[in-house]
């Protein structure tokens, strides 16, 4: 079980790399597509690499709510305390 | 001379008349088709018996043979002229054929002439009673800007068919700078083995964005259609990660398309 702080590194960790951002912009109250530029057409990639880092099964709808990058360490923290 | 030149109102040479008689007939045609397929035909054609491959390409075939009989009919009446070159390379394992989007008739050119071929439709037509059966039954991919629909469209390529993609989404209109939805991209990184770029060119614009059907042009149009040369996608494969790769080729394409569309046909 990992705490919050390391889901959020996790987290910035996979995005700077997968859509080689400044990890300094990935700040906790970014929006994914105003700030970031990750789209829907993203979603795939962004969860497959997700999956791979987590060791959890997770689909598109466990993201439907995600607007920020905080929404998504929240529901991965949800996801693997399921 | 003077006199037969007032006797042609500017702007509506070249047979006008005809050929704006030749466009009703044939929209009134093509709505008819429509409706014999959409209530009777594909009707019949889900309650016959067949697995899902068969039924398939039995409602694929059905529908190129509607459109290039629309596309005869239009040519032979004289209300358009077409030329379509390397249509014998559509339809090829695991091809994405993409293409520019100038009029309405793009579509029924490209699934009039490439056989057995899924593509990515609009979402209304799996909601309208006319065209919903024939394009679920002709397993055709559901737009929506979501991971479902690159997870679908990449089952089908790599189940082994060809798939037609409008990047640009909706019809252009003339002046307009190109914009592709980056799907397209992302889908031919998943799935495809290499993308077939398709080249349109309407001129005059026909049935264009926001044109109505009546609104015939002054000249008869003039469609040309070339199959360009397959990209290889290897070099978008590894080197980034699929993201950045992804943005990558949509800019590459668009680049492409840019290039090769003002400079007009290749003769």
């Amino acid at each position: 079980m990992q705490s919050r702080e390391q889901i959020h590194d996790m987290v910035r960790d996979s995005l700077a790399e997968l859509f080689e951002l400044d990890p300094t912009r990935i700040k906790l109250d970014a929006h994914l597509n105003d700030d970031l530029e990750i789209d829907s057409i993203d979603a795939v990639d962004l969860i497959d690499r997700l999956k791979k880092s987590t060791g959890k099964k997770m689909t598109a709808d466990d993201f439907r709510s995600v607007r920020t990058v905080n929404d998504l360490v929240l529901a991965i923290e949800r996801l693997q305390a399921s | 001379m003077a006199a037969s030149i007032q006797s042609t109102p500017v702007g509506r040479g070249d047979a006008w008349w005809a050929r704006l008689a030749v466009t009703a007939f044939c929209f009134t045609l093509f709505g008819l088709g429509g409706l014999v397929l959409g209530l009777a035909i594909f009707p019949i054609y889900w309650l016959l018996p067949g697995g899902e491959r068969a039924r398939r390409e039995r409602a694929r075939r059905t529908l190129a043979l509607a459109m290039r009989a629309f596309v005869w009919l239009m040519s032979s009446l004289g209300g358009i002229s077409y030329e379509i070159h390397g249509a014998a390379r559509f339809g090829r394992a695991g091809q994405l054929v993409i293409a520019n989007h100038p009029t309405m008739c793009d579509v029924i050119f490209l699934l009039g002439f490439s056989r057995d071929s899924c593509s990515i439709v609009k979402h209304q037509l799996f909601r309208n009673a006319f065209t919903a059966l024939a394009v679920s039954q002709s397993g055709y991919v559901k737009n929506e800007p979501t991971d479902a629909m690159i997870e679908h469209a990449s089952a089908v390529l790599q189940g082994g068919q060809s798939l037609i993609v409008f990047p640009q989404g909706t019809r252009s209109r003339p002046g307009e700078a190109m914009r592709f939805h980056r799907g397209a991209a992302a889908i031919a990184l998943r799935a495809a083995e290499f993308i077939t770029p398709v080249f349109i060119w309407c001129t005059p614009v026909v049935l264009g964005k926001g044109q109505p059907w009546y609104r015939v042009p002054p000249r008869r149009p003039h469609f040309v259609l070339q199959v360009g040369e397959d990209l290889p996608l290897a070099p978008y494969r590894g080197e980034r990660p699929p993201p950045v790769a992804a943005r990558q080729l949509n800019q590459h394409l668009i680049e492409l398309y840019e290039a090769r569309l003002s400079a007009g046909p290749l003769h």
